[in-house]
């Protein structure tokens, strides 16, 4: 069952290549919220309560919904639709995608005959999708998209951490929320702002300052 | 009893916030830089801060030597911040918040240097980027946001990275199970070392985009140059050097685990690669500010070599980062002066500043030697004990490429600080520029730290030798 679920948090990557219309990358990032959230249910084993409560609040309420209902109100304050991006055809963006997520399956392959990994499949697929977002951030110029991908990279690293089986003290844990939360809401102040600004969100009105 | 080292600076930011009025706020302010020196001096008269082995904070030597260097830099831009809003302009109320963020960024700057596990000393290193983003963004300039979005998102994903190798550290490290610098240094051994090389290699590139060092180094220049000038010293005498603790203390773990050559070489590498990136930069630079920016990008790179080579590098690095903090501070808060005489960061249009405003202009050619490394200031001890580090080592043709590289950016630096010092001044200077005066207070910080660096560089006092030799472990 967790291998399922994992897979389908892998399958996101294709999705997140292929989309057109940026709320559906909005509505992909909460399902992998959801699916983190089942996959704690599920898989992880012997934690103390207050861990899990906390595993639960992050992945249920803070990953599936506040963080993409308050993307999705930025997006549709700034009236953005759709992720035109003519250089790159469809076609290629999914070849991309399936060679990262075919990376993914190599890694979780080689990652469970090296032994020291114990649930591979983990390891693989959220290896996967880091690349997969920072693929996504270099390509791109829709500021817009830089932050979304930073929360699939986000969620990459939460189901990294999963598989590492002892806990992060609870403390830490807070902590890091604390800083994936206060970092999502100032990146998207300063969306806002260069949106105001200069009237449009991308990368390239980014070129004021070099040498 | 640590906990008031955290607690206390965001607390008076809090009333700062809270109250809003420009009494209050600059109170605040100056209240929360004497309160860290007077930590500090506790700490050196061997005041016990509490923190067993086995809490989440404490403060060793290499911990105290990077607070001591921060409470100075920290008391310098303090007492710039009231003339930067004089300069400015601004509402009570814009300098009430512009505290507040200064001050969560003192705590959060803190608990870098105080964290003793390596999950929670990221937690710290991000809230960095966090408490620090808005201060960049504080003239609210389209230029300045630019560079507070390039800071944010790049630190943010580098740091994201190092989180990464921390889990791959604890993937690595299961028979160890904590994180705690203590433990996974006293059992190096039994951590898996190809997981653990692993580790190193992201948590090099995280923390080094933090830190500046090349290839990772493009917010660097950009936030520095953006920033107000206090925040700008700050940024170079306190952050940099935080994250580079971090770095150093992941380092301590790789070589006790029998890993020192393979970090080292990455070390060496980025080390390189900052100095070439400086001086291939500073032949060219147009900004003053930006100028600065470099320089740190230089010395990142130093303290990068001095960690590859063992305690007496690192005891090279510490001298050396002591060295660059405080000047490096002068010469940005300095720069704040410059724009404030001038109207304008281009190296071009500053000439005759002498002439102009004697004080600023020798303090800035002053503090120009001092970054330098012109004796007797220590910046030029401590790379000389450097290349002495490197013929010990047997890399001794290290020391050909290294001279070269700093010559170069020293030609950079002198020659651009000398044209903006000596010359006849400009006769088109904005009507706001004419009638600017740098006070007392803009002027006494760089004093105040170009002669605690000439007393350091004429002769190291026997404490501060032995803290050091502690800190790089070369016992007391």
């Amino acid at each position: 069952m967790a291998g399922l679920l994992i897979i389908l948090f892998g399958t996101t990557i294709l999705y997140l290549f292929a989309a057109g219309r940026i709320e559906s990358f909005v509505r992909t990032l909460a399902l992998q919220g959801f699916l983190l959230f089942l996959l704690v249910v599920i898989d992880v084993g012997e934690i103390s309560f207050l861990n899990i409560a906390f595993l639960v609040l992050e992945t249920l309420v803070v990953k599936t919904v506040v963080i993409p209902f308050f993307l999705l109100r930025v997006i549709r304050r700034n009236e953005i639709g759709r992720e035109v991006d003519p250089r790159r055809p469809q076609f290629f963006r999914l070849i991309l995608a399936v060679a990262i997520f075919m990376f993914g399956f190599l890694t979780a392959f080689w990652a469970a005959r090296t032994g020291s990994i114990g649930q591979p499949l983990y390891f693989g697929m959220s290896i996967s999708m880091i690349i997969a977002s920072l693929f996504l951030i270099v390509q791109r110029r829709r500021i817009i998209i830089h932050i979304l991908a930073y929360m699939t990279l986000e969620n990459g690293i939460f189901l990294l951490s999963l598989s590492v089986a002892h806990e992060m003290p609870l403390l830490i844990n807070l902590g890091v929320l604390l800083d994936l939360f206060v970092g999502v809401f100032l990146l998207a102040i300063f969306f806002n702002t260069i949106q105001d600004l200069y009237d449009r969100g991308t990368i390239d009105v980014l070129t004021k300052l070099k040498d | 009893m640590i906990l008031l080292l955290l607690l206390v600076p965001s607390a008076l930011g809090g009333i700062a916030w809270a109250v809003g009025r420009r009494p209050i706020t600059r109170a605040v302010l100056l209240g929360a830089a004497a309160f860290e020196l007077g930590a500090v001096a506790a700490a050196w008269a061997g005041m016990d801060f509490g923190g067993a082995a086995g809490s989440y904070l404490g403060l060793d030597s290499i911990g105290l030597v990077f607070l001591t260097i921060m409470a100075l830099v920290f008391a310098g831009a303090a007492l710039a911040v009231p003339g930067f809003f004089q300069e400015s302009g601004a509402s009570p109320r814009k300098e009430a918040v512009f505290v507040a963020e200064l001050l969560v960024f003192l705590a959060a700057m803190t608990g870098v240097i105080l964290a003793r596990h390596l999950a929670l000393l990221w937690v710290f290193v991000e809230a960095t980027t966090l408490s620090s983003a808005l201060l960049i963004y504080s003239e609210k300039k389209k230029s300045s946001l630019e560079a507070a979005w390039k800071y944010v998102f790049i630190c943010s994903v580098g740091i994201a990275l190092a989180f990464v190798g921390i889990i791959l550290l604890s993937i690595g490290s299961r028979s160890v199970d904590s994180l705690l610098f203590s433990d996974l240094a006293a059992r190096a051994g039994e951590i898996n070392p190809f997981w653990l090389k692993l580790a190193f290699a992201f948590i090099l590139v995280g923390f080094g985009t933090k830190m500046g060092v090349a290839p990772i180094h493009a917010w660097l220049p950009d936030a520095h140059a953006e920033a107000p000038s206090p925040v700008s010293a700050l940024l170079s005498g306190a952050l940099l050097n935080a994250s580079f603790l971090g770095i150093a203390r992941v380092q301590d773990i790789m070589v006790k685990a029998g890993l020192g050559a393979f970090s080292n070489t990455l070390l060496i590498v980025c080390g390189f690669l900052s100095l070439l990136v400086a001086a291939a930069y500073l032949l060219q630079v147009v900004n003053y500010k930006r100028m600065l920016a470099y320089s740190s990008i230089e010395n990142m790179g130093i303290l990068c070599l001095g960690l590859a080579f063992g305690p007496p590098g690192l005891f090279a690095a510490l001298l050396h980062s002591a060295a660059h903090s405080l000047s490096k501070a002068a010469m940005f808060l300095t720069s704040g002066n410059i724009l404030g005489l001038y109207g304008s960061k281009a190296i071009g249009d500053v000439r005759g500043l002498i002439v102009r405003e004697p004080r600023t202009g020798w303090i800035w050619i002053v503090s120009f030697l001092a970054v330098a490394g012109f004796p007797p200031f220590p910046a030029f001890i401590s790379k000389f004990l450097l290349i002495q580090v490197f013929f010990a080592a047997g890399s001794g043709w290290m020391a050909g490429p290294f001279l070269a590289l700093i010559a170069v950016i020293v030609f950079g630096l002198g020659s651009a600080v000398f044209k903006m010092a000596f010359g006849d001044p400009p006769e088109a200077v904005p009507a706001s520029a004419l009638s600017w005066k740098p006070d007392v207070s803009a002027v006494v910080p760089q004093i105040v730290f170009l002669l605690i660096l000439l007393g350091l560089g004429l002769s190291l006092p026997e404490t501060v030798r032995s803290v050091l030799r502690t800190a790089a472990g070369l016992g007391g």
